[in-house]
């Protein structure tokens, strides 16, 4: 008979029930969602303080309850002294020096950084406890830039205020044991919470994202062996035809390539799997 | 012994989408013994035959091939999640026919709800009524249950087919409680502003018109993102008309949870666990570098990983996860080379660092140095470095996840390169991926480590003599 032991919450985390393929675990699920092809894993941070309701990709207020209300609209700058926000930086010419990278609609060159990451730390050492959490004073429609240094005299000068908020643990309790289980918390995320940001339909998606998120789960070059050069030649996955034997860019016009309307109607006789690199069924 | 409480296991099942009447089979990814710096091996595995008429499963058997799909339509994965027992602080165990009769009760008591949904529409348009949800229970009797997601914004008597649920009916074979989560089709579903039609759309994206989008009802339909900070990120994902109207589609796909409940001497014990309905792992012998799996372990231990965790095996495998990301991509095109004397031939992270930041556009590395097989060599070079005991130099090159914003020549560098991530910069690894490399890095050039068994098959369950 199988047995685990029930502290050892990776083993549940990770457990293969008999007669599952491993297509069915998190191992192959991607995480780099920007929306995601599983889930939009990003939304298990949408709840992450009591009170608030955080956007998946951004540390924009969506949502409030009570006198919490009123930090709709509102931006979570930081939290315990951790700013939630990097700048981009890099060079606007050729030869250029290296610069805050800014715009009319980005006007601080502030990108909000994945929870995934950003929240790590805090949560890992403070779930169930209260934190502080600095929000923009005024509403703010467009990011806002602040570091992790409160005193750091380039910063622009944002008016904030702190609230003391509970960090919401990501996963449930036993009552027996006391401890933390593998699965996670139902208030976390509900029914249709954890796939809500993904594209409708998501067969859109296999269009509209491109090859540099998630090769791996939605294959980009295949058929691949080195032509007389050396270099690679293969085929693109989307290509309608496989002869020739040629990469053909996706520049959102080509004929050469599956229309969103055939993987609407017929994706799953269009598409192919892709075993050992080569096309299979 | 007693039952004081109840797990569902596994906590998180993926579910994928195909039309395909039958699921598909059951297999494990390991490597090639022969060729461990190699693409690897798929393996038929102990598969359920369930007869769904009767609930029961009636055979376990090893396929002799492994097909993906089935006269032009996909297997969808349809997983099985178990009812797992706490019979005293230190066990976990399957519950099964005995442990429930034990307890002088059957499976009949076990109670079964499911519910899932997709809120897509919901999550664009802001109305409740956008909602679709399938709800199914409380049931214990081992029925093939339809899953279907209703929405008032409907048209009457519209629903979207999610796929199906069974309780399995134990036997003396296979004495486990467990449910089946089947998933649907992966078909499009549309909207209209007037009744649709008795019979089927023919020659249409659709499969079937199920949303009102007739005055007063559901505004999916011609919908548009408007320029505020609650869409998605990205916004506009959704098929639209040339002039980024919404077309009104919909799927099947969903997420939610499914629970059990059993009264044990009076007390009700419950558990719940939780699913989700996606498109198919189309490259099934690779993974991807940062997964959900990835996601939940730094969720659960933290972002920093023990000394006696850090092991070259883990190493060995992300890094092989990255070869196998990049073994599938172009990329000379991604880096953002010319092609056929061409610039910015198609999207890359190179064009969207100038879309999004106003970036000067310039390839990410040399264009000499990218080609494919250069690049899964220098990959491949690396694993046979770790498997030869050999620190993981390569922990310097790595993204630090706080220098996601860092566009400089060589912070574009960094691994892992030329690709996005969850928050529209250049993906960084989870901190608990990253510590555990600098961890090993840190170490004696040779340490005694084993190397990776790049299986993924790995519970760590033990089993007993029943």
């Amino acid at each position: 008979m199988k047995r685990i032991d029930p502290k050892n919450l990776s083993a549940q985390l990770h457990y293969r029930a008999a007669g599952n393929p491993p297509s069915t675990l998190p191992e192959s699920a991607i995480s780099n969602c920007f929306p995601g092809l599983e889930f939009d894993f990003r939304n298990l941070w949408h709840h992450l303080f009591e009170g608030i309701e955080l956007h998946e990709a951004d540390n924009y207020v969506v949502g409030g309850e009570g006198e919490l209300q009123g930090l709709v609209g509102h931006r979570l700058v930081r939290v315990a002294g951790q700013a939630t926000m990097k700048q981009a930086i890099g060079p606007q010419m050729p030869g250029g020096r290296s610069d805050v990278l800014t715009s009319a609609s980005n006007p601080g060159g502030a990108w909000t950084m994945e929870w995934s990451n950003s929240m790590a730390n805090v949560l890992h050492q403070r779930a169930g406890q209260k934190v502080p959490c600095e929000f923009t004073k005024d509403k703010a429609p467009l990011p806002v830039w602040v570091s992790d240094d409160p005193e750091n005299p380039e910063d622009p000068k944002v008016e904030t205020e702190i609230r003391e908020l509970t960090l919401r643990p990501i996963f449930a309790q036993s009552k027996v044991l006391q401890d933390r289980l593998a699965v996670i918390e139902e208030r976390i995320a509900g029914a249709g919470e954890l796939t809500e940001s993904l594209c409708s339909p998501w067969q859109n998606d296999y269009r509209e994202c491109a090859c540099y998120y998630w090769a791996a789960s939605r294959p980009d070059y295949v058929n691949v062996e080195p032509n007389e050069q050396g270099l690679s030649e293969g085929n693109m996955w989307l290509a309608v035809h496989r002869e020739p034997k040629e990469y053909i860019p996706d520049n959102g016009r080509d004929t050469r390539l599956l229309t969103y309307e055939d993987l609407f109607r017929d994706w799953q006789g269009k598409l192919k799997f892709i075993v050992g690199g080569k096309d299979s069924d | 012994m007693s039952i004081l409480e109840l797990r569902i296991l596994p906590p998180l099942a993926i579910a994928r989408l195909g039309a395909a009447p039958h699921p598909m089979d059951n297999y494990d990814v390991e490597l090639h013994p022969e060729d461990p710096l190699g693409y690897r091996r798929l393996r038929p595995a102990k598969t359920f035959q369930v007869d769904t008429d009767r609930g029961t499963i009636t055979r376990a058997f090893v396929p002799k091939t492994l097909r993906f799909t089935e006269n032009g339509k996909v297997r969808p994965v349809a997983p099985f999640l178990e009812v797992w027992a706490l019979t005293s602080p230190g066990r976990l165990e399957p519950l099964t026919k005995g442990l429930l009769a034990s307890h002088g009760l059957s499976p009949a008591d076990v109670r079964w709800r499911f519910h899932v949904a997709n809120h897509k529409v919901y999550r664009r348009t802001g109305q409740e009524k956008d909602k679709v949800d399938a709800k199914i229970g409380p049931f214990s009797d081992h029925k093939l249950h339809p899953v279907l997601g209703e929405c008032p914004n409907f048209w009457a008597g519209k629903r979207i087919p999610m796929g199906f649920v069974q309780y399995v009916n134990p036997t003396d074979a296979f004495a486990e409680i467990r449910l089946r989560f089947t998933p649907a089709h992966g078909y499009v579903y549309g909207a209209s502003q007037t009744a649709p039609p008795l019979e089927k759309p023919e020659g249409e994206d659709y499969v079937d018109i199920v949303y009102n989008a007739s005055p007063g009802n559901g505004t999916w339909l011609g919908y548009g993102d408007q320029n505020v900070p609650t869409i998605t990120v990205p916004g506009f994902i959704y098929a639209q008309e040339d002039n980024g109207a919404s077309k009104g589609y919909l799927d099947d796909g969903c997420d939610g949870l499914v629970y059990a409940e059993l009264t044990v001497e009076g007390k009700v014990l419950s558990a719940y666990g939780r699913v989700g309905a996606g498109p198919p792992a189309y490259a099934p012998d690779s993974f991807p570098v940062r997964t959900v799996a990835d996601e939940l372990d730094q969720a659960m231990l933290g972002p920093q990983v023990r000394d006696e965790e850090a092991t070259l095996a883990l190493t060995e495998e992300i890094v092989r996860r990255a070869a196998e990301t990049i073994r599938l991509l172009n990329t000379s095109v991604m880096n953002g080379n010319p092609i056929g004397g061409r610039p910015r031939v198609a999207s890359t992270m190179v064009a969207q660092d100038t879309n999004d930041t106003g970036r000067r556009f310039e390839p990410i590395m040399a264009p000499s140095l990218v080609d494919n097989l250069a690049v899964l060599n220098l990959h491949q070079n690396i694993i046979t470095a770790l498997r030869s005991g050999t620190a993981a130099w390569f922990a310097d090159v790595l993204r630090d996840w706080d220098e996601i914003g860092d566009l400089t020549s060589k912070g574009r560098r960094k691994m892992p390169a030329m690709m996005r991530g969850a928050d529209g910069r250049y993906l960084a690894l989870t901190r608990r991926q990253i510590d555990l490399i600098r961890k090993v890095a840190k170490r004696g050039i040779f340490s005694a480590d084993e190397p990776g068994s790049g299986a993924l098959a790995a519970s760590d369950t033990q089993e007993e003599p029943s």
